[in-house]
């Protein structure tokens, strides 16, 4: 009998592009892949660390690992290993291996010769960050695809620098025939991923010259990019947005409004650049979704500063806000900071901010009704709906009528439904 | 916990230019980097680091950094206490506060810096030579004036807040309220928060936009 595998992804896209090649792996190798929550033979924990919260979600997954089998093999990766490996040792009583960041992509033979009664020692090559195999079946219909990875930024409230470590560019024709493959598997939406991929540059390739390169392969696909900071791109990125094969969406990170707030986390650009920035891209594409991270709460951000964001996030329209509250990392610039803001006053920023979130939400995806979206299918729901994304990355539904999985569907705005969250309501257009 | 430097170099020389500030030189070994970027820079064997701008030139054959004693501050007087023939540990260079070659060979630039921030401006000066720039020193006394026989005498304007010995008595951002700047110029500024926050008021309300600004702060 094959074993049986579950895994976790904590965090951001890269982490779940990591999972999503390691589940691959083991899938091809006769493992099946089971839900976390079921018994399984190896649990696999893609941790996160960016905030207090995010290690504590993680240490409490691990610790859910064994609940179903007490004898299960149980792999801990990434981040949190990077950021605690001595302590999680001492604490994490259930865990067979502690895998960080660089050794990561080896957990099929560390737990291949586990089984053989071999030790494998993870190899740390300077390549090792990127050496994942092309994901046939993942957890996702889109298909995520690492370009970079680590960051040189080093902002002051940032673990990631240390964690990930230096930025370092996936070489083009890795990337290029990565997305050949997955496309060739059937994927047609590709998410771009990294930890900072405003930065790629490869032998002087940059970002927006890749990204170029992405959008002349042939195939019926579309581009996606996920998360990234308002610096290291320039204005020919703004143009790409004419290409049809690239979706109008940007996960742009403001994190504050204000500019001495800015200065204070070492962001490398300013609200005025950040806004001019949008009304670029606007300028060529004007219902771009912009979506961003915000942080309340952060040493010494005044009440005034605090406002500057408000009006910011007001003004901007963000469609979609993910809001956090300072969390200090040891080890970073600002963990040393003064004038620490209390839990009470980030959480009642932090609300401040989600209700206007929402409510921009609401707007933005209202605004889309009478319109078109090319909607991939992700599911067909009980009721008979199929759900997917619209290129803006909104949430669509329609009546699904000889529908199909992963598919581009033409679908024609009539209402908008709330559900748990806004969601579009269309129709087929035939 | 483990120190996250791996690099282990030999301290060459050590320059004191204040009571507190001091120029470390160390070995190289090939190292390359461009001006403007910083390294992170401990003592051995220690797990704590600190960034510092890189100070020497490209065509230098060492590495040098420009560090005042910071109390409190555990690297800066650790660091001190390290002698020649001693090694210092250090990860990087990083950092994306620098140059593009097109601009230097055509635009104008105003450093703008307080204290140690002038340490990439040196490593500028030293690395581009034609580069056309105004320096802004800002500093409290006039003997902070670090090194300044290194950069022409007419490009280098001596800010100081509390003596009378620099070429213009008041802090960088008076200057700048009391003095034309070429609005088509690059701006660097680098140093204190607050100096590098209301100098980006002052440029913007001279007209300057805000994408011919650029700054590296410094905690």
């Amino acid at each position: 009998m094959s074993k049986s595998i579950a895994f976790k992804t904590l965090g951001c896209r890269l982490n779940q592009y990591e999972t999503d090649a390691l589940a691959s792996r083991f899938d091809k190798n006769n493992y099946r892949i089971v839900n976390y929550d079921d018994a399984a033979d190896v649990y696999v924990v893609n941790t996160c660390t960016v905030t207090g919260q995010a290690d504590h979600k993680s240490k409490q997954i691990v610790r859910q690992a064994t609940k179903n089998n007490k004898d299960a093999v149980v792999v801990v990766a990434g981040c949190m290993v990077n950021n605690h490996r001595e302590k999680l040792e001492e604490s994490l009583d259930n865990v067979t291996y502690f895998v960080d960041n660089e050794e990561k992509s080896q957990i099929f033979d560390l737990i291949d010769a586990h089984y053989k009664g071999e030790v494998y020692h993870p190899k740390k090559t300077g390549n090792s960050i990127f050496s994942y195999e092309a994901a046939d079946k993942t957890f996702h219909t889109r298909s995520m695809i690492k370009v970079q990875d680590g960051c040189d930024n080093f902002c002051t409230f940032c673990i990631i620098p240390k964690v990930r470590g230096r930025a370092t560019s996936r070489p083009v024709d890795d990337i290029l025939k990565n997305i050949k493959q997955v496309i060739g598997f059937g994927y047609k939406e590709i998410v771009l991923t990294g930890v900072n991929i405003g930065r790629y540059d490869y032998e002087g390739i940059r970002f927006e010259d890749l990204l170029e390169r992405i959008l002349e392969l042939p195939g019926d696909f579309r581009v996606r990019i996920s998360s990234i900071e308002a610096d290291g791109f320039s204005k020919k990125l703004y143009e790409l947005f004419r290409h049809p094969k690239l979706t109008p969406h940007l996960h742009l990170c403001l994190q504050s409004g204000s500019e001495k707030i800015l200065l204070k986390m070492r962001r490398m650009y300013t609200a005025k650049e950040f806004r001019r920035i949008m009304d670029d891209i606007w300028k060529v594409v004007p219902d771009f979704n912009f979506t961003t991270d915000v942080i309340v709460g952060f040493p010494g951000e005044t009440e005034e500063d605090f406002q500057e964001t408000v009006d910011f996030v007001k003004d901007a329209g963000f469609s979609h806000i993910h809001t956090f509250k300072y969390s200090m990392r040891q080890e970073t610039r600002a963990a040393r900071m003064s004038d620490h803001i209390t839990n009470k006053l980030k959480a009642e920023r932090s609300e401040i901010i989600r209700k206007l979130a929402d409510e921009n939400k609401e707007n933005y995806r209202r605004s889309f009704i009478g319109k078109t979206q090319q909607v991939l299918v992700e599911k067909i729901d009980e009721q008979g709906f199929a759900r997917g994304y619209g290129e803006h990355y909104i949430p669509v539904k329609f009546k699904a009528d000889n529908v199909q999985r992963n598919e581009f569907y033409d679908v024609r705005i009539d209402r908008l439904e709330v559900e748990d969250e806004p969601v579009l309501v269309g129709s087929q257009r035939l | 916990m483990k120190s996250t430097l791996e690099k282990h170099y030999k301290i060459q020389q050590i320059r004191s230019l204040t009571d507190s500030a001091y120029v470390v030189r160390f070995d190289r070994n090939g190292i390359k980097f461009l001006p403007g970027q910083h390294i992170l820079l401990g003592p051995p064997n220690q797990i704590e680091a600190r960034e510092y701008s890189i100070y020497s030139g490209t065509e230098d054959d060492y590495l040098e950094v420009l560090i005042k004693e910071v109390v409190p501050g555990n690297v800066s007087r650790k660091l001190k206490r390290l002698e020649v023939g001693e090694e210092l540990m250090f990860d990087g260079p990083v950092g994306y506060f620098t140059l593009n070659m097109r601009d230097v060979l055509s635009k104008k630039y105003y450093l703008i810096a307080s204290g140690t921030g002038i340490a990439p401006f040196h490593s500028f000066v030293r690395s581009y030579e034609q580069l056309d720039y105004t320096l802004l020193h800002g500093v409290k006394y006039g003997n902070e004036a670090y090194e300044r026989d290194h950069y022409e005498q007419e490009r280098y304007i001596l800010c100081t807040s509390r003596d009378e010995e620099g070429d213009f008595n008041g802090r960088v951002t008076e200057y700048l309220k009391q003095n034309e700047v070429d609005t088509d110029a690059l701006f660097y500024l680098c140093g204190n928060i607050n100096m590098i926050h209301d100098c980006f008021d002052i440029l913007q309300q001279k007209g300057v936009d805000a994408r011919q600004l650029q700054a590296e702060v410094y905690f």
